[in-house]
């Protein structure tokens, strides 16, 4: 008898073994989990934080410049070029050639992304083009040139490679994605700052129905406590990113439907914490002024406000910081502002322009973190 | 003449706080309330105003009913009858100046009183009462960077707002430093003296014999006695206190002329 129950006992725990190995590799298959491939792919994570740490910041304006050096063919012929360190500027992988040997042409910290047209100028005068190319984003383009016959030196003067180049000129500026990435961060901010402000506007009333101190008396008083917080326990357990999407089939993608979408979920949110510091506050002043014949508005304006502004300021703070970031994931799913921003640049490849943004959100973030703990210290 | 008559408290759960109280206090006179934490003081004290509605038995102040007075009556009555805590009950946060001046809160035009706008004449009488309990140069201070002998005259000058004509101070030094307390009671004793009633509950005796002008005495809500501070004796003592009371003096090192 005894035997037969340990028996049974291992054979339930046998088959509780099988059941969570089952859902286990399940799981591992599911999820696509592939480390030969984390480690196989790392070179594209490279490239990728290599752009992150290169944010698109500043621009400068350009000027076509015409950049030339001497290229003695054959070797001896002439000087030879000295070739210049710094700035916008032409090198090549040997300082002179015999003709019709082949060398490479280097250009340096010319604008990024830019055509430039490439030829000889030869000793007689006359120009001969070699190529067009296209400078990469660091301004730097390389290319193959044959040292042509007819470019070969002629009675001591050697001809010139000769290049029409875009060049940076002037003092460094914003680029055009760092003010996009400002106007962006800054509707973020405001989104936030509304949801924040309409939440507080809100719950601001809505939290004295409550708190058990001031509405729990009586039949309707209870009635009205429960029903209050079970409306801020339900509202609060909705996540702001599922709220926006319900919104933005309401209203249409953009900030509108995305600020909604925080403030119902910071009504929630605040109402409770401002319901519990009502509850929190000392008793005696609202007796002291029931019994200097004030009124219930009078009493609560001198007796319990003064008791809870500061609480309410530093959740009020506290809530605008948190939905600076909650915007920015709902910007994701379209609420706009900066996650939407970021979510545009990162479909189209642009990592640069991404890391601008990134960068932007991480120093807001910090910012109003660090600003929101100063404010809550002062007011205690 | 206030006129307490057959004032009995239940609480919702059940404690019977108050049986059958009765008595009368003329006017100018500095009542003692004693007993044992427990004894019903408090809730005395809170019926006067009706802070605490008693279950039945009647208040009156002169001919007025205040058991019975409608909401905006009572507030009215209240206007009259000042109050000082044993917790000071002071908002805290709030500067010195404001905790007096909302002592003025029933007299004032409620609108402007919400805007936080005061005349003149009341922050001037709001100095005044804090010149008369001598704090005058902490009226901008917050009310918690006072110590509590100076809070609870932040106390005593917020009901001098109200003029009032009867003063109830519940348990005033109890959270005092047993030094300060003639200090606080010799405040009252000052307004007493200017022709305020004072009804006052107390629990060191030696305070008592010092400033009371007649005493009664709260033993389980029931009123146990009834007359001048020197018919108080031993026997009296442990009627009102239990056979194992032991009198504690609070200043025993200097006691005031």
């Amino acid at each position: 008898m005894k035997d037969l129950s340990h028996l049974k006992k291992l054979v339930r725990n046998s088959l509780l073994f099988a059941l969570l190995l089952v859902v286990f590799v399940y799981s591992y298959r599911v999820t696509g989990i592939d480390v030969a491939r984390l480690v196989r792919d790392a070179p594209k994570a490279r490239n990728i934080v290599l752009d992150f740490l290169h944010p698109d910041l500043f621009r400068r304006d350009v000027e076509i410049v015409t950049l030339d050096m001497a290229f003695p063919i054959p070797c001896g012929s002439a000087p030879e070029a000295e070739p210049a360190a710094s700035g916008p500027r032409l090198a090549t992988s040997v300082p002179c050639a015999a003709a019709r040997e082949r060398f490479a042409l280097e250009g340096f910290e010319l604008a990024p992304n830019s055509t430039i047209e490439i030829r000889w100028r030869l000793p007689d005068g006359r120009l001969w083009t070699i190529n067009r190319v296209q400078t990469d984003a660091d301004g730097y383009f390389q290319v193959e040139v044959e040292a042509r016959p007819i470019a070969a030196t002629a009675d001591g003067v050697p001809s010139l490679i000769q290049a029409d180049a875009l060049v940076p000129v002037g003092p460094y500026k914003p680029s055009q994605t760092f003010d996009d990435v400002m106007a962006n961060m800054l509707v973020t901010i405001f989104m936030a700052l509304m949801a924040t402000t309409i939440a507080t506007l809100v719950a601001a009333p809505l939290s004295f129905l409550a708190a058990s101190n001031v509405t729990k008396r009586g039949c309707i008083g209870t009635v009205v406590y429960y029903g209050m917080r079970s409306v801020f326990n339900i509202l609060r357990s909705y996540e702001p990113l599922v709220m926006a999407v319900v919104f933005a089939f309401w209203l249409g993608f953009g900030p509108f439907a995305g600020t909604l979408a925080m403030t119902v979920v910071t009504i929630a949110s605040l109402g409770k914490l401002f319901s519990e510091s009502i509850e929190s506050i000392d008793p005696g002043p609202i007796e002291a002024l029931q019994a200097t014949g004030a009124n219930r508005i009078q009493t609560v304006w001198y007796a319990v406000v003064p008791q809870i502004v500061p609480d309410f300021i530093s959740f009020i703070v506290y809530h605008w910081d948190i939905n600076v970031r909650i915007s920015t994931i709902i910007g994701f799913v379209g609420g706009g502002g900066i996650g939407y921003y970021l979510k545009e640049r990162i479909d189209m490849l642009a990592y640069r322009q991404a890391a601008t943004a990134i960068w932007a959100i991480v120093i807001v973030v910090m910012a109003l973190d660090f600003l929101s703990a100063e404010v809550r210290k002062r007011l205690t | 003449m206030l006129s307490v008559q057959n004032l009995t408290k239940v609480y919702p759960n059940g404690t019977q706080a108050l049986k059958e109280v009765s008595f009368d206090v003329q006017d100018g006179e500095f009542l003692v309330v004693i007993g044992l934490s427990g004894s019903g003081k408090s809730t005395l004290l809170r019926c006067i105003n009706r802070l605490i509605d008693p279950t039945s038995g009647k208040i009156f102040w002169d001919d007025l009913d205040i058991t019975a007075a409608s909401p905006s009556e009572l507030r009215h009555i209240r206007r009259h009858i000042g109050m000082v805590f044993q917790q000071f009950n002071l908002v805290k946060r709030s500067s010195v100046m404001t905790n007096v001046l909302s002592g003025r809160l029933g007299y004032a035009n409620p609108w402007l009183s919400l805007l936080g706008i005061w005349p003149a004449e009341e922050k001037q009488r709001a100095i005044h009462a804090l010149e008369r309990v001598g704090i005058a140069d902490k009226a901008q201070s917050r009310a918690d960077a006072l110590s509590g002998g100076q809070q609870q005259r932040v106390g005593i000058a917020r009901a001098l707002m109200q003029e009032p004509k009867i003063i109830l101070a519940d348990e005033p030094v109890a959270s005092l430093d047993p030094v300060l307390s003639h200090s606080i009671l010799q405040y009252l004793e000052q307004l007493n003296k200017d022709g305020m009633t004072v009804i006052c509950s107390l629990h060191f005796l030696d305070l008592v014999h010092r400033y009371a002008t007649r005493v009664i005495a709260l033993k389980d809500g029931i009123k146990v006695f009834e007359g001048l501070p020197k018919e108080i004796d031993r026997a009296k003592f442990k009627e009102i206190y239990g056979e194992d009371a032991q009198e504690v003096r609070a200043t025993s090192l200097e006691a005031p002329a």
